[in-house]
């Protein structure tokens, strides 16, 4: 049952579609009697059962607002020159924040709330990817803006487009973006989620993504929300043949974050890599949720998920790879690996596959532990403290994943941020 | 009499609840070079563990003196301060962390504890490529991770690269020559020629004899069962080369 609070965040969260097209105000409809099945899950279901949204219930969020704010207050979260960026707040686009200047006449960037009144047809694009979740759904029947993004055939440009979705804290926001990549584009995008200011927040956010034939999409995500934050998302990316998907996210923070993230490969020849680190510390909660679904023959996939809690922090990690009937050749490699560094700390981690053809080669792993005791004394026997040695031990596990991200902007940037965080440990 | 650099006395340890070494007394003064050889299991790798403050390994007794201080209650990084190194049997791989930032860290945390000010990257960077080219060590190896996917005789030649940075007083050898072929065995021996100086000690732990043929020890023990049993100048090693360790075995 539903209570009071509950309804204050739907009822910050619910949207006025009155003058939105037929068809989208048809698919919010749609969506909303799928969420009203579930509401805001319990632990009870199985899918939800490592993370708990009872505290949500107690908590109050105004509907989304527009709030200034200014270069400055982006400026730690910009990545290189940044010159290609589209900056949300509060769910709202922002024009002054944003710069998009002359791009190639075969890339089109626009709010959703514009390419909804356009001819582009986008109703058949949008939610055909992501899987419905309750989340899913909610975000679905509620989202107020995003940017859809369309790359014609054979576009190629290694000029990351960054899009940043800020938070200012108090409100209930539902954020969407879109990406549709034509045959043989190459692209690559950054994705920040950033929290301001200390009130509570809730975001509800999905991403699309359709790779058309030999399409190539690096995607960069980064989660930098603050200790009030609830941050629920969807990230889904549908592969055509021949087409590659490479997602690699870095989540750092939020109080509750649960990140679902699906993989379709729906075209011979596909691949797909999905990478995460989670840092989290005090009293986080991030639940990484996975699938990965093999529906075509000689399809490839790549998971490596890490994890470091420390304090009172708890990461979780189910990851499931499917391969369906037929999808034979299939090459599927999953693995989670955590660092626990205090003994209040915890991590679930459930590899799961689910195997209906022959001729497959599937292989998961997991492992669970602490910062190697030879190690540690090797770095004391050099000189440095225990927290120093802890230290260093801990940037070499995150690094391992910040030092392969392939969009080199972000990955100098994400280094440079991993090296504040450990500061003093590794010099300049 | 001018006061020992490293002086042992009447030491035991254990791990857990077995004792691995009974009441064992070693001096060294700076200057001089001591080599300790024993079977496998005489507990020479406990010896060097505990005098680097493992956590693993527990004093029950004696003492271990460093310019006349204990360091009995030293944490291992207060040990490395206050000058005491040890080179490991089995260096450690870390990959994620390259060695030039290890090596500056390691040397900027010695520095600090010693009040002295911190050595900038572009500095630290002329003196590790003359150190390595001294060391005949490849300076590929400086922008690697910690140790990743480096051959034996890498490891331990960056062990001798991490003893010619940190320059320290106590540097111990826990056969560093195990696992080396010829050449490798040549350069490490090289590297601690080189460091040999009247201000340092040495103790090397090894099995064999033949890292005594490229460095002269002044004074060669024997530890067999935790205890030192003999203890001679540099022909000793050559009497146990050629006769083994069970006439001493029997000496017991």
């Amino acid at each position: 049952m539903p209570t009071q609070t509950t309804n204050s965040l739907l009822n910050a969260l619910a949207h006025d579609a009155s003058s939105e097209p037929a068809w989208l105000r048809d698919f919010r409809a749609e969506h909303q009697k799928l969420f009203d099945e579930t509401g805001i899950p319990t632990q009870r279901h199985e899918a939800f059962k490592y993370t708990n949204f009872r505290p949500l219930h107690e908590q109050a969020f105004q509907p989304a607002a527009a709030v200034e704010i200014t270069e400055a207050d982006l400026k730690p979260y910009l990545i290189g020159d940044d010159d290609l960026r589209l900056v949300f707040v509060n769910g709202h686009f922002s024009d002054t924040l944003s710069r998009l200047p002359r791009v190639p006449d075969a890339l089109l960037i626009e709010p959703l709330g514009r390419i909804i009144h356009s001819t582009e047809p986008i109703a058949t694009k949008l939610g055909a990817v992501v899987e419905p979740s309750p989340f899913g759904a909610l975000n679905a029947a509620t989202f107020r803006e995003g940017l859809y993004v369309h790359a014609a055939k054979a576009l190629t440009s290694d000029r990351p487009l960054h899009v940043l979705f800020v938070t200012t804290g108090g409100h209930a926001i539902a954020s969407r973006l879109l990406m549709s990549c034509g045959e043989a584009t190459d692209l690559r995008l950054i994705e920040s989620h950033i929290g301001l200011g200390d009130a509570p927040r809730f975001v509800t956010h999905t991403s699309e993504f359709i790779l058309a034939r030999s399409a190539k999409l690096r995607h960069v995500r980064l989660l930098r929300e603050t200790d009030a934050s609830w941050h629920v998302a969807q990230t889904a990316a549908k592969l055509d043949r021949d087409a590659s998907y490479t997602h690699q996210g870095v989540a750092l923070g939020a109080r509750v974050a649960r990140h679902e993230i699906t993989a379709l490969l729906n075209g011979e020849g596909a691949h797909a890599t999905l990478q995460g680190l989670t840092m989290a510390a005090g009293t986080q909660h991030v639940d990484h949720h996975i699938t990965v679904d093999h529906l075509r023959p000689h399809c490839t996939s790549n998971q490596l998920f890490r994890s470091v809690a420390d304090d009172r922090s708890h990461a979780t990690f189910t990851g499931k790879v499917i391969v369906r009937p037929g999808a034979i050749g299939t090459d599927a490699k999953q693995q989670n690996n955590n660092l626990l560094l205090s003994d209040d700390a915890k991590v679930d981690t459930r590899p799961q596959l689910e195997i209906y053809a022959d001729d497959v080669k599937c292989s998961h792993g997991a492992t669970s532990g602490q910062l190697d005791a030879n190690a540690l004394f090797f770095l004391r026997s050099r000189g440095l403290d225990v927290k120093q040695a802890r230290g260093v031990l801990t940037y070499a596990f995150a690094n391992d994943l910040v030092e392969h991200i392939g969009i080199e902007p972000a990955r100098h940037h994400m280094q440079q941020v991993m090296h504040q965080k450990f500061h003093g440990l590794l010099g300049e | 009499m001018t006061q020992p650099l490293l002086q042992i006395t009447d030491l035991h340890v254990s791990i857990g609840e077995t004792e691995i070494i009974h009441g064992l007394s070693l001096t060294v003064n700076a200057g001089e070079v001591h080599a300790i050889m024993g079977t496998n299991g005489s507990g020479k790798s406990t010896l060097t563990k505990a005098i680097a403050g493992h956590p693993d390994y527990t004093i029950t007794s004696g003492d271990i003196l460093l310019n006349g201080r204990s360091i009995l209650a030293d944490e291992p990084e207060d040990r490395a301060r206050a000058g005491i190194f040890l080179a490991f049997q089995y260096p450690v791989e870390i990959p994620g962390v390259s060695n030039m930032y290890f090596l500056r860290t390691a040397l900027n945390a010695q520095r600090k504890a010693h009040g002295k000010p911190e050595v900038s990257g572009a500095d630290f960077l002329t003196m590790v490529k003359e150190k390595a080219r001294l060391m005949d060590i490849d300076s590929g190896l400086l922008n690697r991770s910690i140790n990743e996917g480096f051959s034996g005789g890498e490891k331990k030649r960056n062990e001798i690269l991490q003893l010619a940075v940190l320059e320290p007083a106590m540097a111990i050898l826990d056969e560093t020559d195990s696992g080396l072929d010829i050449d490798a065995l040549k350069t490490v021996a090289d590297g601690v020629n080189a460091l040999r100086g009247p201000s340092r000690g040495f103790l090397l732990v090894t099995h064999y004899q033949r890292l005594l043929n490229h460095i002269q020890p002044d004074v060669v023990h024997v530890l067999l069962d935790g205890r030192i049993v003999k203890s001679g100048g540099k022909e000793l090693a050559l009497e146990l080369e050629e006769k083994g360790y069970s006439w001493l075995e029997q000496a017991l």
